[in-house]
């Protein structure tokens, strides 16, 4: 796929801190609308990764494109939300002091200025789409809780239905089943599955069950760069991933 | 004149190689001619003087210093000469020879004896001129710089006698200076006076430079040529040599930051607490010191040049003990939290200073400095003081003993696993709470023996502390927290830039650049100059 | 859009706090000009001035807590704007002397005529017309807020490092306006000043005048601080307070939010200190002094931070404390406010306005549950959870304690 056609486009992107090599020419491309999950072993680049991506982290050399021309290396973090790519930590992190609510108002698309928001006043629309994303991400009793009295699995939730009321083009969503229970797993890659219909993903994720029930291409970091990419089958034949994985 | 004088000369060169009980001279073959200062106007004085003089004897010196500098009277009852100094509404008197006091006389009682400018000058080049020849280098040394001062041509003779006795290489060159100055100011041959010049070149420092000056202003052809060669050397090294005082004063104060904050980096450095008391533990450790020398000196006065050895170790006891107590009772509780850290050892730190003014009270309290600490010396065009040189010292050997105890020890390997990763430390079996209720009272205990090196050069009041606080914080801020070598750097680079600035904006100014310079640096390098790197940092 | 800004600001607690104000505002200048002397209810002038001063006070630590308690940045240097809304005020009442001073200079104020100066430097110019100096009472502080705020927000210095650097600021100011030839009066600062927009500043009317100007400043700035605190802004606000760089990944440009309330704070702070000048008589460099910003943040502290009224309560509380201290027993003051600063910092995280509230909601919540358990019915749909999960949502830990446990806010 060439950079014009991709969504997506890493090419040759490293980063190091202090002479180690968090990335090390990392090359990777994805199509509009796919989704797609990362997987490697601790330490392999993943979060560095989005961490580049969303313009935490400013790459050394390297290219990054998004929408095949705008490069995000000279971006920042706001811009680049606001040019359509949303992330999720891997720790939940939402405004604990504000309630489930609020926390969807201030996710929800709309223009992000000071002045903007000061003189904001909620539209009808913008009640209906929070009212959704209540039902979707099951948290319509919560919506005047406070988001620190969530549990853990209803934060997650909670973030990713912030993440879809930003509305991105691109969502990056990091460890989404870390700390879940098997069935709410399951649960998430269907919701997932359900996002990826009108939107791209990039799943980074450790659970192989979780990643099987995706069923989407995937990559495997190691050490900065793309070991393998395929199918999981595929990739889980492959001699060098599999002595990754088991340190053979 | 200068046949008399040469030869008066003469006969005190002969009478100071000449055994020591003469050079000392006849108290009473020398009193009546001191006595003979009463009569007479100034051109008899003038004579008296010169008779004094050729006696050779440097006993006389004491009564000519007197008479010049008009503290000489005579009794009007008898005619005695002595030196007074006024007390109320009588005078004191001293006996010109012996030096001893000789009881008081009523203002009626005695007169002074008239001197005028032209009078001053012929004492003080006798003066010069007696005490070239005296036996203690250091009045030699004295005179020769007193003589340099007058630029006597008068004295060269003198001076000519006088080198070629000299047998300390340093006394000699003083003269020999002396001589090129008063050469200058004479109108002897133009070869002489280059040869003057050219030793006035070597000499290099302030007084042969305005010397100089005078010197070019003042003259024509080949001299006023040389005078201007060597005026723009000695020009050039002063310069040099300014440059070299200024980073020595740098260093100095760059010292006293370096103190003072080095204990602030460890707690905010190592421990990311924000200590705004820790100004007060260095006000501890100075008061610390100031009991110490007041136990001292009332119960073993033998001691005092020891009392700063003694205070060492109680001050970093007491501010390290302090330090532990205000870890575990309000900082424990509130890590993770460190505006809410800051504010609590704000309130801390009032406590404290109130504490030390209701026992000391709310003035200055005195620290003496040990003999040791006194003085200073020269090095080339530089003056060092001892306090300030040992200081440096200090601060370097503080600096070292802490890397040392935070690189060697068990305690520093614990500390620093601490810092790096707090619940891995605390699974490796490391009783965190304690590392950090001991870190905590390292911080305070060396900002307590910090206190003990500022108490000899600041006063010592409760709000010692409050002065060093804020250049503590840009200290280790601009140096880069967690990094003692960057608090290194920061003290001692902003101590130069400091005092590097102060004589073109002055001190206030300087300091006011500083800060706004470390205001903006912190925009640039929100971290530090050594900053550390890498995903630590972000979690 | 101007009308639903303001009417945000209305609720019952805003309404009980503009009620007491507007008694205040009415009810202590009445008191003291047509009350008779002897009557008990005669309120005198110094007790006008002293309450006057406090409500500038309110007003100080208002605009701290806009930026603290909302939006997280700790600042130890609003005593600067103070200060500096301060001295504008003072070089007009100065140039208002005009040829009753000492020295009688019709142009120079005294402290000029006694250093020699023949000319009014160029930066005392206008300062003889009140609109000006009231312009520039909010500009020179909004402005210097700005500026450092633009450089010191872009380059995201947070936490404990921006606190530090307030204090320098400060603290540099304070060494710059001790100077003699900064043209400020140096050590001495401003002082002896006559009277204000043509009334005598000593007399009763006046004060009192001054009393309900600061009164009015303060509701005026409350219910902005309100409007804005209950907007969508607040709420970003008080999401780049709680998770900065969260906020970041939605999309909002942090350092405009924060210079935005910096800036507005600033001004708040320097129309505090411009109502301050005329009732206190003086301005000097010890108004920079970085131990009088400390001091405000404590008052916000043990009022409850995040809450305005709170803020308010906490200034005139702490001192009128103080007041009563200094005067009875001096000595213990400066422990009785360390403490306070320990205190409040461990057991009273919210203040105490923070604290009411809360068990206010606690006790609320405890009869809303005990109702909906007596009623019948299946517990509404919950979002899959895992036991251990569940067991985590009735923890009894208190909001600000776990945002701290959670988001400890790193000390970089």
């Amino acid at each position: 796929m060439t950079r014009a056609t991709s969504l997506l486009y890493l090419d040759g992107v490293s980063v190091a801190f202090d002479g180690f090599k968090a990335l090390n020419e990392l090359s990777l491309t994805v199509a509009p609308g796919e989704m797609r999950a990362i997987i490697g072993p601790n330490g392999a680049g993943k979060t560095t990764m989005m961490d580049v991506i969303t313009g935490k982290t400013r790459p050394d050399s390297g290219e990054v494109f998004f929408n095949g021309a705008i490069d995000l290396t000279g971006e920042d973090e706001a811009s680049i939300a606001e040019l359509g790519i949303g992330r999720k930590f891997q720790k939940p992190t939402v405004f604990e002091s504000h309630t489930v609510w609020d926390n969807l108002e201030l996710a929800l698309k709309a223009p992000r200025g000071p002045f903007a928001t000061l003189f904001h006043v909620i539209t009808g629309g913008e009640k209906t789409r929070i009212n959704q994303l209540l039902d979707l991400i099951r948290l319509g009793d919560k919506r005047s809780e406070l988001a620190a009295n969530l549990s853990h699995g209803q934060k997650q939730w909670l973030e990713i239905g912030m993440l879809l009321a930003q509305d991105p083009k691109l969502l990056l969503v990091d460890e989404p089943a870390a700390g879940m229970t098997d069935a709410e797993t399951a649960e998430t890659a269907e919701l997932l599955k359900d996002i990826a219909k009108d939107h791209s993903v990039v799943v980074v994720e450790h659970d192989m069950v979780f990643v099987r029930a995706l069923g989407v291409k995937v990559t495997v970091l190691h050490e900065g760069s793309v070991l393998a990419e395929g199918s999981l089958d595929h990739v889980s034949a492959n001699e060098r991933v599999v002595e990754v994985y088991l340190g053979r | 004149m200068p046949l008399l004088r040469s030869l008066i000369l003469l006969f005190s060169f002969i009478a100071g190689l000449a055994s020591p009980a003469f050079a000392q001279g006849d108290a009473e073959t020398l009193r009546p001619l001191i006595n003979e200062l009463a009569k007479g106007k100034y051109a008899e004085t003038e004579q008296q003087i010169g008779a004094l003089v050729a006696t050779g004897d440097p006993a006389v010196a004491p009564a000519l210093r007197a008479l010049s500098a008009g503290d000489l009277f005579f009794r009007k009852s008898d005619g005695q000469v002595f030196i007074t100094e006024k007390a109320g509404k009588s005078y004191k008197l001293t006996d010109p020879l012996t030096l001893e006091t000789q009881g008081e006389a009523g203002r009626r009682d005695v007169k002074k004896i008239k001197v005028n400018n032209k009078l001053r000058r012929v004492i003080r080049s006798a003066l010069g001129s007696l005490t070239l020849m005296a036996a203690d280098p250091k009045v030699r040394r004295a005179a020769a710089e007193a003589v340099f001062k007058a630029q006597d041509p008068d004295s060269i003779e003198a001076l000519d006698t006088a080198i070629a006795a000299e047998t300390d290489d340093a006394v000699r060159t003083v003269m020999e200076q002396a001589r090129a100055a008063a050469v200058l100011n004479s109108d002897l041959e133009e070869a002489q006076k280059l040869a003057a010049v050219e030793t006035l070149s070597e000499m290099g420092n302030r007084s042969a430079l305005s010397l100089l000056i005078n010197v070019r202003a003042n003259s024509e052809g080949a001299v006023h040529e040389a005078a201007s060669s060597a005026i723009t050397t000695i020009e050039k090294s002063i310069a040099a040599w300014d440059s070299a005082q200024n980073i020595w004063y740098g260093l100095s104060l760059g010292s006293v930051l370096l103190l003072a904050a080095i204990g602030l980096a460890i707690t905010f450095g190592v421990m990311g607490v924000i200590n705004m008391a820790h100004g007060e533990m260095v006000m501890i450790g100075a008061y610390t010191t100031f009991v110490v020398q007041e136990l001292i000196r009332t119960s073993a006065p033998g001691l005092f040049e020891y009392s700063l050895f003694i205070a060492l170790p109680l001050a970093f006891l007491t501010s390290g003990l302090i330090g532990v107590g205000i870890e575990r009772g309000v900082i424990r509780w509130l890590y993770g939290r460190p505006l809410e850290t800051l504010l609590a050892t704000w309130g801390i730190s009032l406590i404290l200073q109130q504490a030390v003014r209701s026992l000391f009270g709310p003035t200055n309290r005195e620290v003496g400095n040990p003999d040791w600490m006194s003085g200073a010396f020269e090095l080339g065009q530089m003056t060092i003081t001892y306090n300030r040189m040992w200081i440096i010292v200090f601060a370097l050997l503080v600096f070292a003993g802490l890397m040392l105890v935070l690189k060697k020890t068990p305690f520093g390997l614990y500390t620093r696993a601490v810092t790096q990763n707090r619940r891995m430390a605390a699974s490796m079996g490391i009783r965190t709470p304690w590392i950090d209720a001991l870190t905590f009272g390292l911080g305070s205990g060396i900002a307590g023996i910090a206190g003990v090196a500022l108490s000899q050069i600041d006063n010592v009041s409760p709000n010692l502390g409050q002065g060093y606080i804020i250049d503590s914080f840009m200290v280790v801020v601009f140096g880069g927290v967690g990094n003692l070598w960057g608090t290194l750097v920061g003290a001692m680079t902003l101590g130069v830039v400091n005092k590097f600035l102060e004589p073109y904006a002055g001190a206030v100014l300087g300091k006011i650049f500083v800060l706004v310079f470390i205001i903006l640096f912190i925009q640039k390098r929100p971290r530090g100059l050594f900053a550390l790197k890498g995903r630590a940092v972000e979690a | 859009m101007m009308s639903s800004f303001l009417f945000r600001a209305m609720d019952a607690r805003a309404g009980v706090f503009l009620a007491i104000m507007a008694a205040v505002i009415i009810l202590v200048p009445a008191c003291n000009l047509f009350v008779p002397e002897e009557s008990p209810f005669h309120v005198p002038t110094y007790a006008v001035t002293l309450m006057g001063k406090y409500l500038t006070y309110a007003l100080l630590a208002l605009a701290v807590d806009l930026v603290w308690g909302y939006c997280g940045i700790l600042s130890l240097g609003h005593a600067a704007f103070f200060a500096l809304g301060g001295y504008a005020m003072g070089m007009y009442l100065m140039r208002q002397i005009g040829t009753r001073g000492v020295y009688g200079d019709p142009i120079l104020p005294d402290f000029m005529v006694f250093l020699n100066w023949q000319d009014l430097p160029w930066y005392w110019y206008g300062f003889d017309m009140f609109w000006f100096a009231a312009l520039m009472v909010l500009l020179v502080p909004g402005l210097l807020a700005f500026i450092f705020g633009w450089f010191a927000f872009r380059s995201r210095v947070t936490g404990v490092y921006l606190s530090i650097i307030t204090q320098a600021l400060t603290y540099a100011l304070l060494l710059a306006f001790f100077r003699n030839d900064m043209g400020f009066g140096g050590n001495n600062g401003l002082t002896d000043f006559k009277d204000i927009l043509g009334f005598d500043i000593q007399a009763d009317t006046t004060r009192a005048g001054l009393f309900a100007a600061s009164g009015l400043a303060l509701v005026l700035c409350f219910l902005i601080c309100r409007s804005i605190t209950r907007s969508k802004l607040g709420k970003v606000l008080v999401a780049v307070r709680d998770a900065e760089s969260r906020t970041r990944f939605l999309g909002y440009r942090v350092e405009h939010y924060k210079l935005f309330v910096w800036t507005l704070s600033a001004m708040m702070a320097g129309i505090a200190g411009a109502l301050y000048v005329p009732q206190v008589g003086i301005i000097n460099p010890g108004e920079f002094a970085p131990a009088n910003s400390i001091e405000v943040v404590i008052w916000v502290a043990v009022g409850g931070r995040g809450t305005l009224v709170g803020a308010v309560l906490g200034a005139v509380l702490v001192n009128f404390a103080k007041t009563w201290f200094t005067a009875a027993l001096p000595d213990i003051w400066l422990f009785a406010l360390g403490g306070l600063f320990v205190f409040v910092t461990l057991f009273l995280p919210k203040g105490i306005v923070g604290t009411v509230s809360d068990g206010w909601t606690a006790l609320r919540q405890r009869r809303i549950s005990s109702d909906f358990g007596e009623g019948s019915g299946d517990p509404p749909a919950q979002p899959p959870q895992s036991p251990a999960a569940q067991a985590n949502v009735p923890e009894p830990v208190p909001a600000t304690s776990r945002a701290g446990a959670v988001h400890p806010q790193p000390a970089e």
